[in-house]
């Protein structure tokens, strides 16, 4: 899928959240500047959180309370994913309560749950985004 | 009264000392282990490393910090319960738990903004006012009536300013922490590369770093960071953004607000370059300028002791837990 601005790909964040039921894991892959934050701003207010959603880098996870409510997480500067199990990041992650999203989370495969939702982000011009989605497990 | 606070919510292992009488307020001793040279190594403060280090030098450093004070001197103890990493945290919050226990003393937990914004409450301080706290993951400005009752005016809506630095020091290739590294280079730096000013003309008080670490990065792709004068003069650039930011911002806040008093906390506070502009700025429109000195910007227990001087919710050390996300409203 072509998204042509950070609002469109907020927008059809916003729609995707309506889709999830709880204990999804979302692992977002794509360089810096490529929409995963706009995404996981706009997945946010389609949950239902009320809070601004600000970068996890620094404590590596964040949570937000919501009609469901949102787990942040971000690996930009971790090598594997011992980190993320010291903070307690994967007792969220079949939690009904709960969504996951992991930006940068090629970087932290060794915690990826079997069953999770991988999306891609690519940078295809100034403000074009390409977005590609899969299902993983059942 | 004495007051022993504890601090570990992120790589510095702290205890301070602080005593209080009429009024009056002196920190006795004050202590600060820092693993900083641990994470460099790493690009950034590693929970699992970082909750190793607090246990090992927690006992030592409260140890050094109440070499001349016995523990029946000691009238309350305050620690920092949030936020900040869950793993560091809890090390501070059990030790300060325990002594509580064995100690029959009162504990007290205290949000860690606010004890960065209490390291300015050493001096009288002249309301309302207004407090820009910055570091790697705060970037936020606060209207405080008094001492006690404040609210959140405005924040980043993405990255944090510290966190900001950092990144522009990693895809600088200068190394980790990026504050420090950044402001020196700037300093020897020129600023002619033209970077936005995010968010500044929006009739509110919250700020963007992410727009501006990005415009770095694609400036910095077609230079050759090889030859320093490319590097000094990028850091300057981004420095002089970053500061021009968060000093309208505030300014802005200051007057609309009318605040007497312009404060500044936290770890970006110890910027050379912002405590100047931030001061010139401030006294220009007649406000009175607060900044802890530098010692105190950077986590240390002393702020958190100064913090809890001020503070009246005393607990029981059953009812304390750590809490990552505990965010000032």
């Amino acid at each position: 899928m072509i998204l042509k601005s950070e609002k469109q790909t907020r927008a059809w964040a916003r729609k995707f959240a309506s889709g999830l039921k709880g204990g999804e894991v979302l692992c977002l892959v794509g360089d810096l500047g490529s929409g995963k934050t706009a995404f996981t701003k706009g997945l946010a207010q389609g949950l239902g959180v009320k809070q601004i959603i600000t970068s996890p880098t620094f404590v590596l996870m964040k949570v937000y309370e919501g009609n469901l409510n949102l787990v942040h997480i971000d690996a930009y500067r971790l090598s594997s994913g011992e980190d993320l199990k010291a903070i307690g990041a994967s007792d969220y992650f079949s939690d009904p309560n709960y969504v996951t999203v992991i930006e940068w989370a090629d970087k932290v495969k060794d915690v990826w749950p079997k069953k999770r939702i991988m999306i891609w982000f690519e940078v295809k011009g100034k403000n074009q985004r390409e977005i590609i989605i899969k299902q993983i497990g059942k | 009264m004495k007051i022993l606070a504890i601090e570990t919510s992120c790589d510095e292992t702290s205890a301070a000392l602080l005593e209080s009488s009429r009024g009056k307020i002196k920190i006795v001793s004050s202590i600060v282990s820092s693993q900083i040279n641990i994470h460099k190594n790493f690009g950034g403060v590693v929970p699992e490393v970082a909750a190793r280090c607090h246990s090992e030098n927690i006992l030592p450093v409260l140890q050094e910090c109440l070499k001349k004070t016995k523990p029946k001197e000691v009238d309350l103890i305050a620690v920092t319960a949030g936020p900040g990493l869950i793993t560091s945290l809890i090390v501070g919050v059990e030790a300060a738990k325990a002594l509580s226990f064995a100690w029959k003393k009162p504990l007290m937990a205290v949000n860690h903004m606010y004890g960065h914004m209490a390291a300015n409450f050493l001096e009288k301080v002249q309301f309302p006012a207004v407090c820009l706290i910055v570091s790697g993951g705060h970037t936020e400005i606060i209207f405080l009536k008094n001492y006690l009752q404040f609210v959140k005016v405005g924040q980043t809506v993405d990255d944090a300013a510290g966190e900001a630095f950092d990144k522009v020091a990693k895809l600088l290739n200068l190394g980790y922490p990026g504050g420090p590294i950044v402001s020196k280079m700037a300093s020897a730096g020129n600023p002619r590369f033209s970077l936005p000013r995010p968010m500044l003309k929006e009739d509110n008080f919250n700020f963007s770093f992410s727009g501006l670490k990005t415009a770095v990065l694609y400036q910095a792709q077609k230079l050759d960071l090889k030859k320093e004068k490319n590097v000094v003069d990028m850091c300057a650039s981004f420095e002089e953004a970053a500061v021009e930011v968060l000093t309208v911002k505030t300014i802005k806040a200051a007057r609309k607000l009318k605040a007497k008093t312009v404060m500044m906390a936290g770890g970006v506070a110890a910027n050379r370059k912002l405590r100047e502009i931030l001061k010139k700025e401030t006294e220009k429109t007649g406000r009175k300028f607060l900044v802890p000195e530098f010692s105190l910007c950077t986590d240390n227990a002393a702020m958190i002791a100064i913090a809890a001087s001020f503070l009246k919710k005393k607990s029981d050390w059953k009812k304390i837990q750590a809490d990552p996300n505990w965010e000032l409203k």
